[in-house]
């Protein structure tokens, strides 16, 4: 539950964070903590938080509360979930449309240990994008609307 | 009938004891046995006459040997430590009445052959022989030693006396030298012409000087040591010295901390912080150079308007112009926002409609 996961309020927070992490992969949830999607995920992240704590450190964000951020991580879905490195946005090719972000939830725990553990080697040797480990199936699908046409 | 064990074949029999006594392998090794053992009697023989006495111990004269007979193991010597009758201990478990009475059973038993069996015997009378030899040897044997003592002394003394009279001669020589030197001032320690002694040096560049030239002439007659220099008597009445049980000097802290302050009570290396700081720093050098952000300074300043580096989905350029990007639509975003409160509410509500959708663009 989004109880135990720390939570971010404001972008300075949220810089505090991206900034101050060092050598492990920072986990950004952006979402609602009433949202359904947005509970089970919520409780697959505290649940693996603990093994996953030398490499992953794993936020809570709301996305009413920075504003700013949902804005420029353009976030139409929730929960969606950005990955960072030392600072460094961290791309996954997840065979959807958007790399930039992990949109919905993951359908098992172990998914989400594999994805962390395959960005963190991957930023390990300098790769700023690497390709997701889950099965496609286990993706949710959604619609991403390319606007500015 | 029954089962019955052989000491001498070393078997357990099953089928009659007696009977195999009379065969051939019993016999045989019997002999064998019996001359071993006679070997050993033989030996002790010839010291019945002429019983040798042997200073020291340990190594060899702490054997035992087995007697056939008894079946028993009997120490060979006899020996109080300083000094062993050899084969003392033979000869007297030989003399023994118990020792014969097994003689005799032993060879009933094992129909061995008479007369060896008196060889292995020794009777009381040459045991008291014996015994009264073994006396005299004894004392003769303890003036030896006392003897032996005394010359080791006397050649100690001998080699004491030549090197107490090398030194005096050095002195005499020193003596002379000083004399024709004329008078000293006081005060340097004999230690200088030990130290003389030792290397032989002759021809000194610093003149002797010996406080007392009396206690120069009395060396021959007094012990060594009374030609240090004396530095006054040292009074620890008041504070007390090592043979009182006093306080250690080194452990007391009041006389130097009050003057120097600064360097020896602070402490000596990194504080608790830059420690930690450098343990973190190993770790970091473990890490593989070329990963994502490893130039990147987390503690560098930024203002309230920084944003990470983020790869936006649409785009194909650099990063940062991702940035770049953003901030520019942000600025047009508001400058449409203004524009629009002023047209009115209506209008507003729509435009915020019709914004939301261009979120996602290039």
């Amino acid at each position: 539950m989004s109880l135990f996961l720390p939570k971010l309020n404001c972008k300075k927070d949220i810089d505090e964070v991206i900034k101050g992490v060092a050598e492990k992969v920072v986990v950004l949830r952006f979402g609602r903590d009433e949202d359904s999607v947005c509970l089970q995920l919520d409780e697959i992240f505290s649940k693996t938080a603990h093994d996953l704590s030398n490499m992953a450190s794993i936020y809570i964000v709301d996305v009413d509360k920075a504003p700013i951020y949902t804005r420029y991580f353009d976030i139409s879905y929730i929960p969606s979930t950005v990955f960072f490195f030392n600072g460094q946005h961290m791309k996954v090719d997840y065979g959807s449309p958007d790399h930039t972000k992990f949109v919905g939830s993951f359908r098992t725990k172990q998914d989400f240990i594999d994805l962390i553990e395959v960005i963190y080697r991957g930023a390990m040797r300098g790769k700023m994008i690497v390709q997701s480990p889950i099965d496609p199936k286990n993706i949710p699908k959604y619609d991403l609307l390319y606007h500015g046409i | 009938m029954g089962a019955y064990y052989c000491a001498i074949c070393k078997q357990t029999t099953f089928s009659g004891g007696k009977k195999h006594i009379f065969g051939k392998s019993h016999q045989s090794r019997l002999r064998v046995v019996l001359l071993k053992f006679t070997e050993k009697v033989k030996e002790a023989r010839r010291t019945l006459r002429k019983p040798q006495v042997e200073k020291f111990d340990c190594t060899q004269h702490k054997l035992t040997f087995w007697c056939y007979c008894c079946g028993a193991e009997v120490e060979k010597h006899v020996t109080d430590d300083n000094m062993t009758v050899m084969y003392g201990g033979l000869i007297e478990h030989m003399a023994t009445r118990q020792h014969k009475k097994n003689t005799h059973k032993f060879w009933w038993e094992n129909k061995a052959d008479p007369k060896i069996r008196d060889k292995v015997l020794i009777t009381e009378e040459e045991a008291e022989r014996f015994k009264a030899e073994v006396e005299k040897v004894l004392e003769s044997f303890v003036e030896k030693e006392d003897e032996h003592i005394k010359e080791q002394a006397d050649f100690i003394r001998a080699q004491e006396k030549h090197r107490q009279e090398v030194f005096q001669s050095l002195l005499e020589r020193n003596e002379e030298l000083e004399v024709s030197n004329g008078p000293s001032s006081s005060s340097s320690l004999s230690a200088d012409i030990s130290a003389r002694c030792q290397f032989q040096s002759e021809g000194s560049d610093q003149p002797v000087r010996s406080v007392f030239v009396d206690s120069v002439v009395e060396v021959p007659q007094a012990a060594v040591g009374q030609e240090l220099t004396f530095i006054g008597y040292q009074d620890s009445s008041t504070c007390g010295n090592v043979h009182t049980g006093a306080f250690p000097p080194w452990l007391q802290d009041d006389p130097l901390e009050g003057s120097s302050e600064a360097a020896p009570q602070a402490e000596i290396g990194p504080s608790l912080q830059e420690f930690l700081k450098q343990k973190e720093q190993e770790k970091l050098r473990k890490l593989p150079p070329n990963r994502v952000g490893a130039n990147f300074d987390h503690s560098s300043h930024t203002d309230a308007n920084w944003l990470p580096s983020f790869g936006r989905v649409w785009n194909s350029g650099r990063r940062w112009q991702s940035r770049h990007q953003f901030r520019q639509e942000e600025g047009q975003k508001k400058k449409q926002k203004r524009k629009r409160e002023q047209h009115g509410a209506e209008a507003s509500k729509k435009t915020k409609l019709n914004e939301q959708p261009t979120n996602s663009d290039m």
